[in-house]
C-alpha cells in the first residue's frame, strides 16, 4: 500500500520518535514533579500577590504602606530580627553540636539524644511556651522558685527577647538537629583522619573539615531557621506581649484578624519574606554548586566511624544529661503534671493530693478523639511520604540536571515557607471550591494543604543530601547499562536515606501540629488531632490540654523510634 | 529519518522541553479564573427568594406547636443539619447530643474560632456551595454575614422574646458572653478587689493587671458607656492610660484564666465569666463575683442560611435553640439569651456591644485599643 506520501510518513516517524523519547519514565517523573512542584506552589503565590497588587480598582501598593507604616515598624523590624537571628543562631549550635556529638563521637547516653531532639518538636508550640512561662515566669517560675535561695527572686525573666530566643531556639533545634545528622552521617571519616594524621587538633578538625563539608547543610538550616523565626507569632505573643516587645508577625496577626482580612498588608509582609528567602535559596545553592567540594559520598567505601571522646566522655555525657533536663524533662515535667491536676498550681502536698487520670479520661470521652488520631496518623504519613518523594525527584533536577530553569523548581519549593497558613487555607478553598474534582469536602484537601506547607522543609532536607553525593556513582550505574530510573532507585535513593528519612520525620511529626490551614479546611469526619488540641484550648481545659500533648508525645516518639529502627536496615548503615 | 532538531543536546534535550511544557501547563492552570480575591458574585442568592427562603417566610408566621408540627416531620425527612459554629466543643457536644435525641435529625458539626466560621462561610457562598444550613457564631461576625447578604429573615414567638439588642436582621441572639473583671483570691482579698470599672486603673494593679490582646469590643463599649456617664473623652483616655500602665497583656482567654490562677497576675480586665467560673467550679483560686457592673455582654446568636440545603431542620434548630436550648445553655454555664423565670442576672446592669459601631468602625477601634494596650509597656520608674 502506497497511500501515505513519503513527507507524512517521515513526519509521523519523527513525531513517533519524538514521543518516544518523551515517553521515557526519565522525562515522564522530572515532567509530573516540576509540575506538582510548580502546582503546589504557584496556587496559593498566584492568590497572594494578586490580593497584595490588586484591588477592586486594579493595581496597588496600599497593603506595603498599611504592612510597612506602623510607627512602630522599626521596633518591630529590630525585634524581630534580634528574635529570628538569635533563635536560628541558638538552634543551629545545639542542633549541630547534638548531631555531630551522636553520630560522629562515642558520647555515652546515645539513647537520649532522639528524646532530646524530637520532644520539642512534638509538644505543640503553646503548649510548650506555657510550660515554660510555669517554669521560668518571674512571678511564679519553679525555676525560680527552685534557685531563689540561691541567687533571688526573678533571676530567669522568660518574657524578655531572650527568653522568646531560648523557648523558640530550643523548639526549632531538631530540624537543625534532623539535618545536620544526614549530613554528618553521610560524611567520609578519612578526611578528618587525615587531618588528625597532620597534627591538627580535634577542634581545628572540626572548624577547618568537618564545618566546611557541611556547609550546604549549614546554610539550609540557616534559611529555614530565620525564615521561621521570623514568622512565628506564638513565641512572641505569649513571652513578648506581655512586657510589650512586638514583632513584625503580630502585624499579620492584626491584619487577618480584620474582615475582610487585609489580604494586601499580609500579603505585603509575606511578600517581605518572600524576597530575604529567594535570596537565602540562591545563595545557598551557589554554595552548594561550587564544585565537588561537598561530595563526600563517593565511589571509595568508607564506614563512618565514631571518634573517641577520651577524658571528654564523661564531659560531654554530662552536657547532653543537662541539656535533656532542661529542655526535654522540664517542660515534659510541667505537662505532666498539669495532666494529671484539675486546675494548675505550684506542686505542694494539697497539689499532689488532689491529683487524678481524670484529664486522661476525659480524653476518652471526646467523641472525635478516634476518627481524629486516625485522620492525623494517615495525614502525617501520607504527606511525608509523598512530599519526600517528590522532593527526592526535585532536588536531582535542582542539583544534579542540566535543564535550564531548574533553579525555579527550588524557588517554588520554597514559596510556601513565606505564606501565612490561613492565606494557603483560603487560596486552597478557593481553588478547590471551584474544582470539578469534588476535593473540597474530602480529606484529600488537608492533604494538599500538608503537602504544600511541608514542601519547601522536603526539599532542604533532600537538596543537602543530594550536594554529599558524588555524581561518579550515578556515572558508575550507567556505564554499566543501569537506566536513569534504575539508577534513582538502586543507587540514589538508598543513598539520600539519611536525609530522606529525616525530612520524612520532621514532617510526620509537624505535621500532627498543623492548625492555621487545617481549621478552615476540614470537615465534619475529617477532624485532625491539632483541631481537638485548638478546641481544648478554646474550651479553657488546659489540664485535658496537657493531657492531649503527653498522649501525642507518646505516640510521635513511637512512631519516630519505629523509623529509625526500620530505617537503620536501609542506606548507611552504622556500626 | 531526521529528528536532530528534536532532540536538542545531549541528554537535556527532551527533559528540557518537558520542563518548560509543564511550567507552562502550571501557568496555564493558575492563570485562568481571574482574581481570587476581588468580591465575586454572589452566585447562590441572585434572583428571587430561595427554596429555603420560600419554607422560612411560610413557617415564619406560624406559633406554638403547629409550628412544631410543620417543621418535625419536613426536618426528620431531611435528615441532616449541617451546622457551622463557633460554639466550645463542651457546649456544641450536649446542644447536639439532646437535639439529636429529640429528633430524628443527624447533626454535621464544622467548628472553629468566629474569624474562620466566617471565612469558611463567606468562601463558599461565593463558589456557590451549600456547605452549611445554620450559622452560630458571634454578633460581629454575624453582622458581616447579613451584610455579605447571605442569611435570611427568620422570626417566630421566641425570637420576639429575645431582647431588642439580640434581634438582628439576618440573625438572633441565643446565649450571652460576659465581660466582667476576675482575680486571684489568693493574692487579692475580698476587700481589695475592684468594684467598678474605674478601680483597675488604680496604680496599685500597676505590674498585676492583665489585659486580653484583642478585645477592643470590650474597649469600644466601656468607653461608650463611660461617654454616655457624662466623661470626657480625655477622662477615658487617662482611664484606659492607668489600666494599660504597667500591664501585662496576654493573647487568649484561655491563657489569661490559666495564668490568672497560676498567680501570674492578680487581676484579669476583660476575661469571660464562664471560663472563671469553670475555673473556680474545679477549685482554683479565683473570682469574679460580685459582679464589677456594668457587665458587659457579647451576643452570640444564629442565623439561617438563603441557600440552606435542609431548611426544616435549620428552622427547627433555631426555634429549638431558643426555646429547650436556653435551659440547656444555662446548665453548661452560659448565659442565655431569653430570660425567663428566675433570672439569676436580675439585680445586675448589663450592657450588650454595640455591634453596628463594631462593625462600622471596627479596625479604628482595633487601631486604637492596640495603641492603648501597646502603651503598656511605657513604664517609667516602676
Amino acid at each position: 500500500m502506497t497511500t501515505a506520501s513519503p513527507a507524512v510518513s517521515a513526519r509521523r516517524g519523527a513525531t513517533l520518535g519524538w514521543l518516544r523519547r518523551l515517553g521515557t519514565p526519565k522525562v515522564i517523573i522530572i515532567v509530573v514533579v516540576a509540575g506538582l512542584i510548580g502546582y503546589l506552589a504557584l496556587v496559593p503565590l498566584y492568590y497572594l500577590i494578586w490580593g497584595t497588587f490588586f484591588d477592586a480598582d486594579g493595581f496597588t501598593l496600599g497593603g506595603f504602606a498599611r504592612a510597612y507604616g506602623d510607627p512602630r515598624v522599626g521596633d518591630m523590624i529590630g525585634n524581630s530580627l534580634w528574635f529570628a537571628v538569635g533563635s536560628a543562631v541558638l538552634s543551629l549550635v545545639v542542633g549541630t553540636a547534638l548531631a555531630y556529638l551522636n553520630v560522629r563521637t562515642d558520647v555515652p547516653f546515645k539513647g537520649l539524644f532522639f528524646a532530646a531532639s524530637i520532644i520539642p518538636l512534638i509538644i505543640p508550640g503553646i503548649l510548650y511556651t506555657i510550660a515554660w512561662i510555669f517554669l521560668a515566669s518571674p512571678d511564679i517560675g519553679l525555676l525560680n522558685k527552685a534557685i531563689e535561695p540561691i541567687l533571688g527572686p526573678g533571676f530567669f525573666d522568660i518574657f524578655t527577647v531572650w527568653g522568646m530566643v531560648w523557648v523558640e531556639g530550643l523548639h526549632l533545634s531538631p530540624i537543625v538537629f534532623l539535618l545536620m545528622v544526614a549530613a554528618f552521617r553521610s560524611m567520609d571519616p578519612s578526611l578528618e583522619e587525615s587531618a588528625l594524621m597532620s597534627g591538627a587538633s580535634r577542634w581545628q578538625v572540626f572548624r577547618r573539615v568537618t564545618m566546611p563539608l557541611t556547609r550546604p547543610a549549614i546554610v539550609a538550616a540557616v534559611l529555614v531557621m530565620v525564615v521561621r523565626s521570623l514568622e512565628s507569632f506564638e513565641v512572641p505573643a505569649l513571652l513578648g506581649l506581655q512586657n510589650g516587645i512586638y514583632v513584625f508577625t503580630s502585624r499579620i496577626y492584626f491584619v487577618l484578624r480584620s474582615y475582610p482580612p487585609d489580604l494586601a498588608a499580609a500579603g505585603a509582609l509575606a511578600v517581605g519574606l518572600l524576597v530575604l528567602a529567594l535570596i537565602g535559596v540562591t545563595i545557598s545553592n551557589l554554595v552548594g554548586r561550587s564544585g565537588k567540594t561537598y561530595q563526600t559520598v563517593t565511589g571509595k567505601g568508607f564506614r563512618p566511624r565514631p571518634m573517641e571522646l577520651g577524658k571528654w566522655r564523661p564531659v560531654m555525657g554530662g552536657v547532653i544529661v543537662l541539656y535533656f533536663f532542661l529542655t526535654v524533662v522540664g517542660p515534659l515535667f510541667v505537662l505532666l503534671y498539669t495532666s494529671l491536676l484539675k486546675f494548675y498550681q505550684a506542686p505542694s502536698a494539697e497539689a499532689f493530693a488532689s491529683m487524678s487520670l481524670d484529664n486522661y479520661r476525659q480524653l476518652f470521652d471526646i467523641s472525635d478523639a478516634m476518627t481524629a488520631l486516625k485522620n492525623s496518623l494517615a495525614l502525617g504519613l501520607g504527606s511525608a511520604t509523598l512530599v519526600m518523594i517528590l522532593m527526592a525527584v526535585g532536588a536531582w533536577i535542582v542539583v544534579r540536571s542540566r535543564i535550564p530553569g531548574r533553579q525555579l523548581v527550588d524557588h517554588f519549593s520554597f514559596v510556601p515557607l513565606v505564606i501565612p497558613g490561613l492565606v494557603l487555607g483560603l487560596a486552597l478553598s478557593f481553588v478547590y471550591l471551584r474544582s470539578p474534582v469534588p476535593i473540597y469536602g474530602t480529606i484529600f484537601i488537608l492533604l494538599i494543604a500538608y503537602c504544600t506547607r511541608y514542601m519547601p522543609y522536603g526539599m532542604r532536607y533532600a537538596v543537602t543530601s543530594m550536594h554529599q553525593i558524588s555524581a561518579e556513582l550515578e556515572e558508575s550505574a550507567q556505564v554499566s547499562g543501569a537506566s536513569w530510573w534504575q539508577t534513582f532507585r538502586r543507587v540514589l535513593l538508598p543513598l539520600l536515606s539519611p536525609g530522606l528519612l529525616a525530612g520524612w520525620i520532621y514532617i510526620l511529626v509537624v505535621s500532627f501540629r498543623e492548625l492555621s490551614s487545617s481549621i478552615l479546611l476540614y470537615s465534619p469526619g475529617n477532624e485532625v488531632l491539632s483541631i481537638l488540641i485548638f478546641e481544648q484550648y478554646e474550651n479553657g481545659q488546659f489540664t485535658v490540654l496537657a493531657a492531649l500533648g503527653v498522649v501525642m508525645v507518646l505516640t510521635l516518639a513511637v512512631l519516630v523510634i519505629i523509623a529509625y529502627k526500620l530505617g537503620a536496615k536501609v542506606g548507611l548503615r552504622q556500626d | 529519518m531526521n529528528t536532530a532538531p528534536l532532540s536538542g543536546r545531549r541528554g537535556g534535550g527532551p527533559a528540557k522541553r518537558a520542563l518548560v511544557s509543564g511550567s507552562a501547563l502550571v501557568l496555564l492552570l493558575s492563570g485562568c479564573g481571574g482574581s481570587p480575591t476581588a468580591t465575586a458574585p454572589q452566585a447562590a442568592t441572585g434572583g428571587g427568594p430561595s427554596a429555603a427562603e420560600k419554607l422560612y417566610t411560610e413557617v415564619n408566621g406560624m406559633n406554638g406547636q403547629q409550628r412544631r408540627d410543620k417543621l418535625v416531620p419536613l426536618a426528620e425527612k431531611e435528615g441532616a443539619l449541617d451546622l457551622y459554629t463557633s460554639m466550645t466543643s463542651d457546649v456544641a457536644d450536649a446542644v447536639l447530643k439532646a437535639f439529636e435525641d429529640q429528633f430524628n435529625v443527624t447533626v454535621n458539626l464544622y467548628r472553629a474560632g468566629s474569624e474562620t466560621v466566617l471565612q469558611r462561610v463567606v468562601q463558599e457562598q461565593k463558589a456557590g456551595y451549600q456547605g452549611n444550613d445554620v450559622v452560630e457564631t458571634n454578633a460581629t461576625e454575624l453582622f458581616d454575614l447579613n451584610t455579605e447578604g447571605v442569611l435570611a429573615n427568620y422570626d417566630g414567638e421566641r425570637r420576639r422574646m429575645v431582647p431588642e439588642a439580640g434581634r438582628q436582621q439576618g440573625w438572633t441572639a441565643t446565649r450571652m458572653n460576659l465581660f466582667a473583671p476576675s482575680w486571684n483570691t489568693g493574692l487579692v482579698t475580698p476587700e481589695q478587689a475592684p468594684k467598678t470599672w474605674e478601680d483597675l486603673a488604680d496604680p496599685k494593679w500597676d505590674g498585676k493587671l492583665a489585659m486580653e490582646l484583642s478585645d477592643s469590643d470590650w474597649y469600644l463599649t466601656l468607653y461608650k458607656y463611660w461617654e454616655k456617664q457624662g466623661k470626657t473623652g480625655e477622662e477615658i483616655d487617662k482611664l484606659f492610660d492607668g489600666m494599660a500602665r504597667g500591664a501585662k497583656i496576654v493573647k487568649g482567654h484561655t491563657v489569661q484564666g490559666q495564668l490568672l490562677s497560676a498567680g501570674q497576675f492578680s487581676v484579669a480586665a476583660s476575661n469571660y465569666s464562664y471560663i472563671v467560673q469553670q475555673a473556680k467550679a474545679k477549685g482554683a483560686p479565683v473570682d469574679y463575683l460580685p459582679f464589677v457592673q456594668p457587665v458587659i455582654a457579647r451576643p452570640n446568636g444564629i442565623g439561617l442560611m438563603k441557600t440552606a440545603k435542609h431548611p426544616a431542620a435549620a428552622m427547627l434548630f433555631a426555634d429549638w435553640m431558643l426555646q429547650e436550648g436556653q435551659a440547656l445553655l444555662a446548665k453548661q454555664g452560659l448565659t442565655p439569651a431569653i430570660v425567663e423565670g428566675d433570672d439569676p442576672l436580675k439585680d445586675v446592669e448589663i450592657i450588650p456591644i454595640d455591634v453596628e459601631e463594631l462593625t462600622k468602625n471596627g479596625d479604628e477601634w482595633n487601631k486604637r485599643y492596640d495603641q492603648v494596650i501597646s502603651n503598656g509597656e511605657q513604664v517609667d520608674g516602676n
